[in-house]
């Protein structure tokens, strides 16, 4: 079954520019998703003693899968959400641009910072580790780590202070287009999408994120600087975690404006902001800056209440996912009689995963099962779940939906090994991550004992699985890019 | 406690896989019915109801009460890169054990693991900070402390032991 439509289609002429400066970030993402796929692999392969890898060099791979991987997810987010934001409000391209090049610059002081500096300090960078390597890495290397991070935050702040600024222009306020119009019930003849309202939350708490994750760097390349400048590592740790949580999060809620506007071009029902939709959006405002204290709870120096809301917060943040976007994705497809190619394929599986994946983090969120779950296994467990089948499927069904062209068929036979492969490769990793928490594996062990290397081989298998098909749907998009729509 | 979160977690996940399957099938067949957001309702009370249960049954003992000094042995123990010093080799059976954490350099995390590698608890060690918890062991034997927050190139080789031994009253 095929149908002919016209992608994005309605869309201010805004959009038709910046498509170019989308598919270049989409084919970087494509990239480094790869590349970091890659690396993750050989850490299961040297953990599995598969591979002999230096330790030192285990954890400089460590450091950059995690701040590559970070880093990609929050790209691929921010270049979809400005991409359908340009469909509401008119974004300056030059804007996107600076964006983007002192995001390439960052790239480029974290990978000398690691492969020619020695760098492995984990995307964490937990003070005061970056200072205290133990002769592994200069400070020069830890300065240069973080001065990356600190291009990087400059140019999202740049970007969302271009989005809030065309959003206020074109909703009045913020507040409006978070949907407190619907919220209170009152009038509004021009009531923000879906996408909008996502948008104006994640400029709201990504830029606080952004802002406190600056503070605690600068405050530790001073440490580097004047090692008698003393930093609270407790309140720096706090600091490091509100930036850290809120950002991978933030990466996974503009990447989830691709299901809002692409999956009403297959069910033929758009994708339309409610009360319910609004009050969702606003409990995740608040959730997402409220709930990083549960990455806190073996910090038992902590005032009670914070870890107790901690808790508290990491359950009741599933609500939204669940009775909201996911309950909405089991409504817009019902009976839809949608055809199912691999676009929508990976956005359906992008809201599952990311909801599946919710589970086990709110598990882990309980303090009595934190106790014996922190710093397991289990934690990669849950953050790949709905990561590698949440926002990275998302940025991978953005890229196919860029280069399908104007006819939706159904998925041919490469499209469908690969979805299937990517599927089962990625259920399979996470899979074992879990049992290997439930096991007592700690993560980020660069050597592994005897009596664990099951776990690591059969993970490595799974990981295979994910890099070849991942390397399908990339080259599947960067191939099409030059082709003309059917 | 573990292989009971393990099959919690995974029957959970596995059963919201299967709605989701479900529902990509009902693509085919009709259209959600007029009560689809009155069941929205309801999904948000019974899961928020659930909440408040499963948290106030979790949080009723404080996870991380101290036992009173004078039942409890002190333990002291202190980690740097990439060490752990226990002033206390051998630690009776039966008896509560208050371990007073401490770190000479960058946050690491003590682990207790048993014979069978199993973690039975954990606390951070933060600088600046002495971290405090309670344990009360019921098997004697070797025990392991395993650092469980990444310190630096040596993390996987900080490690120490002690013995829990059957003491005669």
């Amino acid at each position: 079954m095929s149908i002919a439509i016209e992608p994005g289609a309605g869309a201010p002429a805004a959009t038709a520019p910046q498509a170019g400066a989308i598919k270049v970030t989409m084919i970087l993402s494509g990239a480094v998703f790869t590349l970091m796929m890659v690396f993750g692999l050989i850490m299961r392969a040297a953990q599995g003693q598969w591979i002999e890898l230096d330790p030192a060099l285990f954890y400089q791979i460590l450091t950059a899968h995690g701040a590559g991987m970070v880093g990609t997810a929050a790209l691929s987010g921010a270049a979809i959400l400005w991409y359908f934001s340009g469909r509401h409000v008119v974004l300056t391209a030059g804007i996107f641009w600076a964006f983007l090049c002192l995001f390439l610059l960052g790239v480029v002081l974290i990978l000398g910072a690691i492969f020619i500096g020695g760098f492995g300090g984990a995307w964490t960078f937990l003070f005061p580790l970056p200072a205290l390597s133990g002769g592994a890495w200069e400070a020069g290397a830890a300065a240069a780590f973080m001065l990356g991070y600190v291009a990087i935050g400059v140019g999202f702040l740049l970007y969302y202070l271009e989005l809030g600024r065309q959003i206020h222009a074109r909703y009045g306020s913020l507040v409006r287009a978070l949907g407190w119009n619907l919220i209170l019930g009152r009038e509004d003849d021009n009531p923000p999408p879906p996408t909008i309202v996502a948008a104006a939350a994640v400029t709201i708490f990504n830029s606080i994120g952004i802002i406190l994750g600056a503070a605690v760097l600068i405050a530790s390349l001073v440490h580097l600087l004047v090692p008698g400048f003393e930093v609270n590592a407790l309140l720096a740790k706090n600091l490091i975690y509100f930036f850290g949580h809120v950002f991978i999060n933030a990466s996974i809620y503009m990447a989830v404006t691709a299901v809002y506007e692409i999956l009403p071009e297959y069910t033929g029902r758009p994708w339309k902001s409610n009360r319910v939709f609004a009050l969702a959006w606003n409990a995740v405002l608040i959730f997402v800056m409220a709930v990083y204290w549960h990455h806190l709870l073996q910090d038992v120096v902590m005032p009670p209440w914070m870890l107790v809301v901690g808790q508290l917060v990491s359950y009741f943040s599933g609500i939204p996912l669940i009775a909201v976007t996911a309950f909405s994705t089991f409504l817009y497809v019902r009976g839809s009689k949608m055809t199912w190619d691999l676009t929508s394929s990976l956005l359906v599986l992008s809201v599952a995963g990311w909801s599946v994946g919710s589970i086990p983090a709110s598990i882990d969120g309980m303090i009595s099962v934190n106790k014996v779950m922190h710093n397991t296994m289990w934690v990669p467990g849950h953050f790949h779940t709905y990561l590698l089948l949440g926002e990275v499927a998302m940025a991978f069904g953005f890229m196919a939906w860029l280069v399908r062209g104007k006819t939706i068929s159904e998925m041919g036979t490469l499209d469908r090994a690969a979805f299937g492969t990517y599927l089962a490769g990625a259920a399979g990793f996470v899979t074992v991550f879990l049992f290997s928490g439930a096991a007592s594996i700690p993560r980020r062990w660069a050597v592994h004992y005897e009596e664990w290397l099951t776990h690591d081989r059969i993970g490595t298998v799974f990981s295979v699985l994910v890099v070849l098909a991942t390397l399908v749907f990339v080259v599947r998009f960067v191939t099409r890019l030059g082709r003309n729509e059917d | 406690m573990q292989p009971v979160v393990l099959l919690i977690s995974l029957i959970l996940m596995a059963l919201l896989s299967t709605i989701f399957l479900l529902a990509a099938r009902a693509s085919r067949g009709p259209g959600p019915g007029p009560k689809a957001n009155a069941k929205r309702t309801g999904l948000i009370w019974a899961l928020t109801i659930l909440g408040v249960i499963v948290s106030v049954g979790s949080l009723r003992s404080w996870p991380h009460a101290l036992a009173s000094t004078s039942d409890a042995l002190e333990v002291n123990v202190s980690g740097g890169q990439w060490w752990w010093d226990i002033d206390t080799t051998e630690i009776p059976l039966g008896k509560p054990v208050n371990f007073n954490v401490t770190t000479e350099d960058v946050t690491h995390g003590m682990g207790i693991y048993d014979r069978d590698l199993t973690l039975l608890t954990q606390v951070q060690a933060i600088p600046g900070y002495t971290t405090q918890i309670t344990y009360t062991f019921t098997e004697p034997g070797s025990y392991q402390v395993l650092c469980m927050e990444f310190c630096g190139v040596a993390h996987h080789d900080m490690v120490n032991e002690f013995e829990v031994v059957v003491v005669e009253e």
